[in-house]
């Protein structure tokens, strides 16, 4: 993987870079900032987060998970209290609810590890600690023969930094 | 603190998104601010020391009663639930407020919870743990507290999933992991941040390793935003489903004074009183300690001020429906009860309840009372008062004055009920004051979503704006 990565101290400039980088095609994004800002999300265009699906889906994995708990107990040890059934759903129904928002919100935790890449190991390349203060940061995954433009784009934006990474 | 200096009448009453920092000017100074509260100081060890002091004396004291058995404990027929379970009911009100400001408010958009909400959160994670520790302190061989856990076994125990006991375990269980996920995603940027500051190697590999790699790119963000959304909407029901269900433990029971419909609605709305009272009683005190009065302005804490007031009076509304109810059923023994709860045997306790939860909070009325940070702590420690005797008042007067009189008595407690208190206030505040010292109180990334970012001096909005993309203007305005 190698690049180029400029660091901005305005988020317009960073942004108009952006909008000339992806205009000339010189490769991958990606934007660093310290705190998420629709413009950002505006001139990637990316499309919106999947990890809506996984919460539905474990969600409702988790209530029938849920229902079946009690129910298997009951059926484990089949008493009848105060002449309910014995897989009385009524009740079940707060254990239903429970397991749903444990299940359900554990699962959108970890989609959005899976969605984010991460649990990471490194953060070396293409990454600057300015970028967790107050910089916004563009890295550019560019081919040795496009790095030049990259360079030129960022420095021409007023980039505080750029340089080459590998 | 643009606000404060500012005379009466024409103080801003801003308790919506519209919240503003006027003191802050960069990025880097919220860095700055926000990291520079993490060294420890005399006072912090202090602090410290008394915690654990107070933690060791109810951990000695636990150790007599396990020698000694229950009984130690004042229990006796009739009352066989007293301090444990009221504090434990306490302590489970104290975490509601975390998960309402960190979740519900920010479903709702409440710019106000921004400067308080990440001390909420590890204050109601803590308040948990603090609770949880109580039905193992309750049984008379702790050692099989796992007995405790409703699941089909070999020991011939029999888990019933239609009993409130067996609803509170996956709660209370539920509630817990999902307030420390919460709490956890939040830090995980504000982690990183101290990551990139630090020197020390050591301390460095370990925020890297609990920053998992966090990089502050726009892929993270974009799913990062989503998943804590949802894990807001997620927690939001849960916030009301899990006292809901410790109000079920009384409420399902026919005993006179807790078998009421009312119990849902009438605990969590306590709950949300108690915790915000505690917020009070612990950020007020940490604003002035770590001078973070430009974070915590006076427009936030006249808003939470405001939301204590509100639920004070849903908890008198509720205090009133009870009385009310009682009196229109024509159950002698419901009416009897509650005579006996105000006027007779417990007047005291109730009377205590009733000024703290109900009367003193009705000077927030004042806007200049709101916001006064002294009066605030003062009344939040009334608060916490009402609140743990709110708990007594439903636990042991209903215990203590059933249906025959054969079956009335009435409950003293003993050392080690108050040494055991004692030590979970130490337990509590022994977390939290640890939690302060490691990692940020405020949420730095957050605070930074309020700041406008710095843009460049050429730039001119009105010729220069990319098609499609709205920046702030220098009022924060987006066009």
């Amino acid at each position: 993987m190698q690049g180029v990565l400029g660091a901005f101290r305005e988020l317009d400039s960073a942004v108009h870079a952006i909008e000339d980088l992806k205009k000339d095609r010189v490769g991958d994004i990606t934007v660093f900032t310290p705190t998420p800002r629709h413009e950002f999300d505006h001139v990637m265009g990316h499309p919106a987060s999947k990890v809506r699906v996984y919460t539905l889906i474990f969600g409702l994995a988790g209530v029938t998970f849920g229902y079946w708990i009690p129910v298997w107990i009951s059926d484990y040890w089949p008493l009848v209290v105060g002449g309910k059934p014995i897989a009385s759903w009524v009740p079940f129904t707060i254990l239903g609810f429970e397991v749903m928002v444990l299940i359900g919100g554990l699962a959108t935790v970890f989609a959005m590890f899976g969605f984010a890449g991460i649990p990471r190991l490194t953060t070396t390349v293409g990454y600057d600690p300015r970028f967790s203060g107050g910089h916004f940061g563009v890295w550019v995954e560019a081919d040795p023969d496009r790095v030049d433009d990259a360079m030129n784009i960022l420095k021409k934006h007023g980039a505080e930094e750029v340089r080459r990474e590998r | 603190m643009a606000t404060s200096a500012l005379p009466t009448g024409q103080r801003p009453n801003v308790p919506t998104a519209a919240v503003k920092f006027p003191a802050i000017k960069s990025y880097e100074q919220v860095d700055a601010d926000i990291a520079g509260t993490l060294g420890p100081s005399l006072g912090w060890f202090a602090a410290l020391g008394i915690a654990i002091l107070c933690m060791l004396i109810g951990a000695a004291a636990w150790t007599y009663q396990i020698h000694e058995g229950l009984g130690a404990a004042g229990y006796q027929p009739p009352v066989m639930w007293g301090v444990y379970i009221v504090t434990f009911v306490f302590w489970v009100g104290i975490g509601h407020a975390g998960t309402l400001i960190s979740a519900i408010l920010y479903l709702f958009r409440a710019g106000f919870r921004t400067s308080i909400y990440r001390v909420s959160e590890a204050m109601t994670v803590f308040a948990v743990m603090t609770a949880g520790l109580f039905p193992i302190l309750h049984l008379g061989r702790p050692w099989k507290f796992f007995y405790l856990i409703p699941y089909p076994n070999w020991r011939l125990i029999w888990p019933n999933p239609k009993s409130p006991l067996v609803w509170d375990v996956f709660a209370i269980l539920t509630y817990l992991t999902i307030s420390s996920t919460f709490l956890y995603i939040g830090l995980i940027p504000d982690i990183a941040i101290l990551r990139d500051r630090e020197k020390n190697p050591i301390r460095k590999s370990i925020l890297a390793q609990l920053s998992l790699g966090w990089r502050n790119s726009d892929r993270e963000w974009r799913h990062f935003t989503r998943a804590y959304l949802f894990l807001a909407a997620f927690a939001t029901p849960l916030v009301l489903s899990v006292h809901s269900v410790v109000s079920f433990d009384f409420a399902m029971a026919l005993t006179p004074g807790w078998h009421a419909t009312i119990f849902p609605p009438y605990f969590v709305a306590g709950a949300i009183f108690s915790g915000i009272g505690m917020v009070f009683t612990i950020a007020l005190p940490l604003r002035k300690a770590f001078k973070l009065e430009h974070y915590i302005t006076l427009n936030d804490i006249d808003a939470a001020a405001k939301l204590c007031l509100f639920t004070s009076t849903v908890v008198g509304l509720a205090y009133l429906t009870e009385f009310q109810v009682a009196w229109m059923s024509g159950n002698r023994f419901e009416q009897d009860y509650f005579w006996n709860r105000v006027f007779g045997q417990w007047a005291w306790a109730a009377w205590i309840m009733l000024i703290c939860n109900c009367v003193l909070p009705l000077s927030l009325w004042s806007q200049n009372l709101r916001r006064n940070p002294v009066w605030l702590f003062i009344l939040s420690l009334f608060i916490n008062l009402g609140m743990w005797f709110e708990r007594f008042v439903i636990v042991v007067p209903s215990l203590a004055h059933e249906f025959e009189p054969w079956q009335w008595g009435t409950y003293r407690p003993t050392f080690v009920d108050y040494s055991i208190l004692l030590g979970s206030f130490g337990w509590f505040f022994m977390w939290f004051l640890l939690f302060i010292k490691q990692l940020p109180v405020m949420a730095m990334s957050e605070i930074k979503e309020i700041l406008l970012p710095r843009m460049s001096t050429q730039f001119n909005h009105s010729h220069d704006l990319p098609e499609g993309i709205d920046f702030p203007d220098e009022t924060g305005k987006v066009h």
